[in-house]
């Protein structure tokens, strides 16, 4: 437990910067990602062993407050790949290029192609979102 | 990270040199499978889209059933796994760590089961 405590003090006064920051949006991202993969593993086996409460599971998606954590699943989806993508094919390909300045760039990079990839979705969700849960767009 | 280069001459040849390949190249294979899925789910035909009738629709087909098990079988190793890395991250202790490490596996190994359980059963009939 003190390892965590150093580690959490420590993320928060470390100045690391973009590759800090790609850091903990990676650890944050992939978190979240994994406790939603757990849910929905759980959920879709559901549609054998108990039908009757995966529609009911399904009244909960289809909530509002479930409607925007899907739509910010929807990032920590896009940013984890396209930052996973990064460490990869640095580690994998070009290790003797990980330095300060490609870190820093091509942190901002994957930032950029995750939130030009998310915005449409956002976009269309919020509608579909609006649509079905305020009867906007009719 | 820093020390990939040296890495690829020191690494011991064990199982967190293994995991750590894995993670990175389950990566091209996650990022297709799992933004098809995604899109295709959240985005385009939408939670308030869907009931039985279409989970039971789509598994007829045996291509979106493999499709399905390639994401239960790649995507949540890698989670588990993540989440192993990141427990090491804090737990240094070696009671933790194998505290740690069998947690991981029942866990994967029972949800794992769980899902491919209902994906070859598939809807049960009302």
């Amino acid at each position: 437990m003190a390892h965590l405590k150093t580690a959490l003090t420590g993320y928060v006064s470390y100045r690391g910067r973009e590759g800090q920051w790609a850091f903990l949006l990676h650890r944050i991202s992939g978190l979240g990602t994994g406790l939603f993969l757990t849910i929905h593993i759980v959920d879709i086996a559901l549609v054998y062993f108990a039908p009757q409460l995966f529609l009911e599971v399904l009244q909960l998606y289809r909530s509002t407050l479930f409607g925007i954590g899907e739509i910010f699943l929807v990032f920590c989806v896009f940013y984890h790949g396209v930052n996973g993508l990064r460490i990869a094919l640095f580690d994998l390909k070009a290790a003797q290029r990980w330095n300060i300045p490609t870190a820093r760039g091509s942190a901002r990079l994957v930032l950029i192609i995750a939130l030009v990839l998310w915005l449409p979705c956002a976009v269309w969700m919020l509608r579909s979102l609006l649509l079905h849960n305020f009867g906007l767009f009719q | 990270m820093k020390g990939g280069l040296a890495m690829q001459n020191t690494a011991p040849r064990n199982f967190e040199t293994f995991a750590w390949r894995a993670m990175r190249i389950s990566a091209f294979l996650l990022i297709p499978l799992v933004w098809g899925h995604m899109i295709l789910q959240d985005v385009v035909v939408g939670v308030h889209n869907m009931d039985l009738g279409y989970v039971a629709e789509r598994w007829a087909s045996l291509f979106w059933r493999i499709y399905d098990g390639l994401l239960l079988g790649l995507a949540f190793a890698h989670g588990v796994n993540g989440l192993r890395q990141v427990l090491r991250d804090y737990l240094h202790g070696e009671i933790a760590r194998r505290i740690v490490n069998w947690g991981a596996l029942a866990f994967w190994l029972i949800l794992t089961l769980v899902g491919f359980a209902a994906l070859i059963a598939g809807v049960r009939a009302q």
